[in-house]
């Protein structure tokens, strides 16, 4: 059973190696390969959380290799609760993949060429939020920006390649900050192991606090940059924008968290809160967190493609997330953790809609949306409950992660900060609700007709949608997993 | 202060190549020259590497007679992974440059931001 996280990794590698293999068979059916190998990542990761729940957390050496000298895996609660959500998530985007793409990508082997990087993609995800050594975290985020960078330029279209190259240039800046911090930690403690640097960490700060603070600040701007922390944001609205919508809805709902927790997991577990917290770096993340929620949220407004203001949603949202650990409190990180699942539920519900709307009727303005809940009335139902959800009406999932962010504020005495988490909410309800509206009350069709889309374009929206308001109503479950996540980084 | 310098002028150069690096990427419009730029700053961060693990005088981590004393194997085995990242990153970079090219016709950022224009 100690294996089951590991072999989730060599399951998606192998299924990203094989398909191409596969796919020389012009009758292979690549999209229903792709949705079974993902429904097994599925099943893995959660007889793997099963197996946590009963036997508690644990480290796999692979090899049998003891740390510091061979190489850690850690499998403690983040690591289940980001396994679960990056599986659940890939599986139901895959099945949208698999009516969508076509449309998207043309005829021939892109299809193909697409599930592979999809594996890859999944396998360097899952791999990033079990590493426990910082050299296994730089290895995987490679082959995840390499693979993400892919997912958004194999769309024959311009626009699409050069926001790669966009996302590409500045994601390779950001790895190589993190590449150097790496070496300027390991020169002073002479280990890349996690848990062994955290322990070596407080007598090199003493001796050479530059290169502790130095390493630090290169870990925050390099995966700062790939998280698209506000101002480094620049390359997302392009990118996610302008990829196909299974990938924007995979970028925009996985990737860029993975990255975030990326950077907790260095910041909690090998400078360790308490080293964090006498550094004034929490400040500056706080500071650029909330510049994020307000900028993302303002530009938000501003665009008039759909597709284009969930990017810069998104922009927002992940300043949530970033405010929730900067705050060091217990509710912060469980706030935090917590809107990591939220949002992606929703962001990918909000991007699967909107994509559905322009595979049906090839509308991306927002202002050519009147009237589309009379004709799309089941899309634009699952529509307004992400809409809801992100702006945070309680009810649904949205509200209970800004619940605990606002708890967090309180705890870290810095009431301004349930101000600022109040306040965005209604710039959320600015951008969303007149969608909502003018959907449903625009202008009023002659008669209503039904969806007719595929059902693999409706399931995923519908479980979407589903978990969205299930989870607002008994979020019990969830917010446990989350406070045993952000137990263990407190400690 | 000087000799300290000296004595420490691989990491000195690093830095220095780290930079030049960085700022080539951030500030050429030319997309052939932002590739460059990123092998320089990988090159000087795999520079900074392998001095940290340099030992004066050491030989090579092979236990041979009569050796006194070996380099620190990790970082050079480490910055072998970092190469591989580095050509691929390069290599996909320049196959989307051969795109936007085909697409574009020229390969200045500044250039493709004006034909792009309010495209969406």
């Amino acid at each position: 059973m100690n294996h089951l996280p590991v072999l989730l990794v060599a399951l998606y590698l192998a299924a990203a190696l094989g398909l191409p293999l596969l796919g020389r068979n012009k009758k292979f059916p690549a999209g229903l390969f792709a949705v079974g190998v993902a429904g097994c990542g599925l099943i893995l990761a959660a007889a793997s959380a099963w197996h946590v729940a009963g036997t508690g957390t644990y480290s796999y050496f692979p090899g049998g290799h003891q740390a510091p000298l061979g190489i850690e895996i850690t499998i403690d609660w983040v690591t289940v609760f980001l396994h679960l959500t990056i599986n659940l998530l890939a599986v139901l985007v895959l099945i949208y993949s698999t009516a969508d793409l076509s449309r998207e990508l043309g005829g021939g082997r892109a299809k193909t060429w697409y599930y592979s990087l999809f594996f890859l993609l999944l396998a360097a995800l899952n791999g990033i939020v079990m590493a426990f050594d910082l050299f296994n975290i730089f290895v995987f985020t490679e082959i995840g920006t390499i693979a993400a960078c892919a997912l958004v330029a194999i769309r024959p279209k311009r626009l699409c390649v050069e926001a790669a190259f966009k996302y590409l240039v500045l994601s390779a800046l950001g790895s190589g900050m993190v590449l150097l911090g790496i070496g300027l930690l390991y020169m002073v403690t002479g280990y890349l192991n996690i848990g062994a640097m955290a322990q070596a960490l407080p007598k090199a700060f003493a001796m050479y606090p530059w290169n502790v603070l130095v390493a630090l600040s290169l870990f925050v701007i390099g995966l700062g940059t790939k998280a698209a922390l506000f101002p480094l944001h620049v390359w997302l609205p392009d990118a996610h924008s302008s990829a196909p919508t299974p990938s924007s809805a995979a970028l925009s709902g996985l990737v860029i968290k993975v990255y975030a927790v990326a950077m907790a997991r260095i910041i909690f577990q090998a400078y360790g809160a308490e080293l964090f917290s006498r550094i004034p770096v929490p400040d500056v993340i706080l500071v650029f967190s909330t510049a994020g929620i307000f900028a993302g949220s303002v530009l938000a407004i501003g665009q008039t493609d759909i597709k284009r203001m969930l990017a810069y949603s998104s922009v927002a949202q992940i300043g949530y997330i970033f405010l929730g650990f900067a705050l060091v409190t217990m509710n912060g990180i469980v706030g935090g953790i917590l809107h990591i699942f939220c949002h992606a539920v929703m962001k990918s519900l909000l991007f699967l809609a909107a994509g559905a709307i322009i595979f049906k009727t090839g509308i991306r303005k927002i202002e050519d949306l009147a009237g589309m809940g009379y004709r799309m009335p089941l899309t634009m139902a699952a529509f307004s409950i992400g809409a809801l959800s992100m702006v945070g009406i309680p009810g649904f999932s949205g509200f209970i992660s800004k619940y605990y962010l606002a708890f967090g504020a309180l705890a870290a005495d810095r009431p301004v900060y349930v101000a600022v988490i109040l306040l965005s909410s209604l710039l959320n309800a600015v951008y969303f609700f007149p969608i909502v509206v003018r959907a449903f009350f625009g202008h009023k069709e002659k008669q209503m007709t039904w969806d007719r889309l595929p059902w693999a374009m409706t399931v995923p929206m519908v479980v979407l949608a589903a978990l969205t308001v299930i989870l607002g109503i008994l979020p019990g479950g969830l917010v446990r997993i989350a406070e045993l996540a952000a137990g263990a980084w407190l400690n | 202060m000087i000799a300290k310098l000296i004595s420490n002028m691989h990491f000195l150069t690093a830095m220095v190549l780290f930079l030049i690096g960085f700022h080539t990427m951030l500030t050429h419009s030319n997309l052939i020259k932002k590739v460059m730029g990123m092998n320089i700053m990988e090159t000087g961060i795999f520079l900074f590497f392998i001095s940290v693990g340099y030992v004066r005088g050491g030989s090579s981590p092979i236990a041979v007679p009569g050796a006194e004393g070996y380099i620190n194997p990790l970082p050079s085995a480490l910055i072998l992974t970092g190469i591989v990242v580095s050509v691929s990153l390069t290599a996909f970079a320049l196959a989307l440059i051969v795109k936007l090219y085909n697409y574009y016709g020229t390969v200045d950022a500044d250039k493709i931001m004006q034909l792009r224009g309010g495209e969406e």
